[in-house]
């Protein structure tokens, strides 16, 4: 009973002290909470004014785009499409001269601007495209001056004045465009190089080594005409690739082709002891085809495949195929087969093209020409002037054919590159290139004679001539050259080089030629 | 001729199909920018696009480590990805602009942890020539190449002949890809 009474008395006791602290515990978890409650409400508010800074920057940065936009877009909508093409519109260009000493009698030691080449391509718009090449060839000046006054005394006078510079040439040398439908098919239509060999197509001068280009090509040409060669036409060009390396590229064209044309030369002469001379001296000869009204019906095809199993190598065959004469000729076709080709080892390069040209018939296209042009050979005496019209067949063989092979090494000794001829520039080079050459004429039409419409003459002969050229280049930057180079030039023994080059003006029975040439060579 | 007619009938009605052989057209436009990281790392399951501002002091970094290759280091700023399969990075993709002859040429540089390229892809092309250099046999040679590399035709990249300036445009922006991955990337610590 008494632990009854004394438990009862300890509860009464105890129990306001425990209330107390069980109060005092409460208010110290509000006052947590509270403080907890507070902190989070300043990070809420301090999270929401960084979000809202955020947003702020963000619709400012979006402001901002679509404010370029919209001005971009304006200012594209203002901008003219031509102003717009003028601004894609790249202009380039490529030249080269040389000095040039020979042993020939008549060829003096002489620096020539060979050539000025303007290039232009266009992006037209997606997939189509415009290049265009114009040259001007040993070219300074032309002046034409047309009047028609009237003439004192009475009557009316017109006079054509021509003033022009030495051996000087303006030529389009390509002006197409190209709509590119795939890699492997793209369609091209304008004055396209002819896809003959490697040569031509790659002709720019500051891609070769060499101040002159290769017979074959050029100096006594085994292709129709002379490189570079383009026809107006149409075709189809692409790449295709063969595994995982290899590549295969066409060039297909169908075009007016080349054509026999005429070159007027007109002579007035003075000379000892006789009356003065006026000649006119028309050669008939292969050259491109026309821009204009194709002279004849056939049209001309030619075609290149080339085949690269891998990057620096390549081989290639090409043909071309078409009538030459004009209408007023029997038709006859040139046929001509070219192979072509490169080969890398590291600094090695190897490369050449062989080409086969026949042209059929060409007695009977002297026969023609005689029944057309009645006779090659027509004088007449008036007074102390004497007139003379001559027609004349040129540069056509049978056959004709011929390579050409260059061996180049590259190279950049150390030493040079605290030089002058190193020091500013990235990667000079000095290449070394020995390139031989031969051609070859079966039936090389010498001379031709007709009167009253019958051929009275005609004489051809075979001739041989080779080539072959040592050189060292330099190169600071890869499109800009500086050349030096020994070439020898030979023909048969006691036969002239004049009279199957195209730009050696040898005398009768100088059959070679020893020449040093320093090149310069540039592109942009 | 009638023969002709009927071949050039048949190349425009199979020009006219747009098939996918035609999709593979040369567009001049490759790749899209979303697109570029893909291409030079295809097995990537991510990509972290950084634009890495250009200031002076990174330019001064990227010509330092540039040596003889000039280049104009034109650019205000440099998109690049950070490539990832997973949590893994891979590597990095920057795309780079380089003037061919006239125009300049975009591509995108894939830079593995290795610090070696791992690939290169052509984005835009503009030039009139010299579009091989969009060639895989051509810029397959890149892999495996680093920045002490001199990247250069006829040293140790084969050359294409006719798209010189192409090939050394590439060269440039390839070793201007590899010297921003240097700096920023593995020496600035910016690897995630």
């Amino acid at each position: 009973m008494k632990v009854l009474l004394l438990l009862a008395t300890a509860l009464t006791v105890l129990t306001p002290f425990a209330s107390f602290a069980q109060e005092s515990d409460t208010r110290a978890e509000i006052r947590e909470l509270r403080e907890k409650l507070e902190r989070l409400e300043r990070k809420l508010a301090a999270d929401e004014s960084v979000r809202e800074k955020k947003a702020a920057e963000e619709r400012a940065a979006i402001t901002e785009t679509v404010k370029k936009d919209v001005i971009s877009e304006v200012s594209a909508k203002g901008q003219s499409y031509f102003s717009k093409l003028i601004d894609q519109t790249k202009i380039g260009a490529y030249g080269s001269m040389r000095y040039g000493t020979s042993n020939l009698d008549d060829l003096h030691n002489t620096f020539t601007f060979r050539r000025f080449v303007m290039t232009v391509d266009a992006p037209i718009y997606e997939r189509l495209k415009a290049y265009t090449e114009l040259e001007f060839e040993r070219f300074t000046s032309l002046e034409l001056d047309k009047k028609l006054t009237r003439t004192s005394g009475g009557g009316l006078t017109s006079s054509v004045a021509i003033e022009g510079t030495h051996n000087s040439e303006i030529s389009m040398e390509q002006a197409w465009m190209q709509y590119d439908i795939a890699d492997w098919l793209k369609f091209r239509g304008g004055a396209v190089l002819v896809p003959l060999g490697r040569f031509n197509i790659n002709h720019d001068d500051n891609r070769w080594d060499l101040p002159r280009r290769s017979l074959v090509d050029r100096g006594a040409p085994v292709l129709p005409a002379t490189a570079a060669w383009p026809e107006l036409g149409v075709g189809f060009l692409g790449d295709i690739p063969i595994g995982n390396t290899g590549k295969l590229s066409y060039q297909a064209y169908v075009m007016n082709g080349v054509a026999l044309n005429s070159e007027i030369e007109q002579i007035g002469q003075t000379r000892a002891g006789d009356t003065a001379k006026l000649a006119y001296e028309v050669e008939i000869k292969p050259n491109r085809g026309t821009f204009a009204d194709d002279v004849k019906k056939g049209k001309s095809i030619g075609s290149r495949w080339a085949y690269s199993p891998w990057l620096g190598d390549e081989i290639a065959a090409s043909f071309y195929w078409g009538r030459y004469t004009p209408d007023f000729l029997p038709n006859k076709p040139v046929f001509s087969v070219a192979i072509d080709g490169k080969k890398t080892w590291g600094p090695f390069e190897i490369e050449g093209q062989y080409v086969n040209t026949q042209w059929s018939g060409v007695r009977g296209v002297a026969r023609g020409l005689a029944q057309r042009a009645i006779a090659s050979e027509s004088e007449a005496e008036i007074g102390d002037v004497e007139t003379e019209v001559e027609f004349e067949l040129a540069n056509l063989a049978s056959r004709k054919q011929g390579y050409w092979v260059d061996f180049r090494y590259r190279f950049w000794p150390d030493i040079l590159s605290k030089t002058i001829l190193g020091s500013h520039f990235a990667i000079p080079q000095l290449i070394a290139t020995f390139r031989a050459e031969q051609v070859w004429f079966s039936g090389l039409l010498k001379s031709a004679a007709f009167t009253d419409g019958m051929l009275t003459d005609f004489r051809t002969e075979s001739r041989l001539l080779n080539r072959f050229t040592v050189g060292l280049t330099y190169r600071p930057v890869p499109l800009v050259a500086l050349q030096l180079a020994y070439e020898y030039t030979r023909t048969n023994q006691g036969k002239s080089l004049s009279s199957v080059t195209n730009f050696l003006p040898a005398r009768s029975g100088e059959y070679f030629q020893n020449a040093i040439l320093t090149g310069l060579t540039f592109g942009f | 001729m009638r023969a002709l007619e009927k071949w050039l009938c048949l190349v425009c009605l199979i020009a006219s199909l747009e098939t996918p052989l035609l999709a593979t057209a040369q567009e001049g436009s490759f790749l899209k920018e979303e697109e570029a990281p893909k291409a030079v790392f295809p097995e990537g399951t991510s990509f972290d696009r950084k634009v890495i501002r250009s200031t002076e002091e990174l330019k001064e970094k990227i010509r330092q480590r540039m040596g003889k290759n000039k280049t104009s280091l034109w650019e205000d700023s440099y998109v690049t990805f950070v490539a990832k399969k997973g949590d893994l990075v891979l590597g990095y993709a920057v795309i780079v602009e380089e003037i061919g002859k006239h125009r300049p040429i975009t591509f995108v540089v894939g830079i593995g942890t290795d610090r070696k390229i791992k690939d290169a892809a052509l984005m835009i092309y503009r030039e009139a020539y010299g579009g091989e250099i969009r060639d895989h046999r051509f810029l397959q040679q890149y892999k495996g190449k680093e920045l002490k590399d001199p990247l250069l035709p006829y040293r140790d990249i084969q050359n294409i002949s006719g798209a010189t300036l192409s090939v050394e445009a590439i060269g440039r922006g390839s070793k201007k890809a590899l010297a921003l991955v240097e700096v920023v990337y593995f020496e600035g610590g910016e690897r995630k």
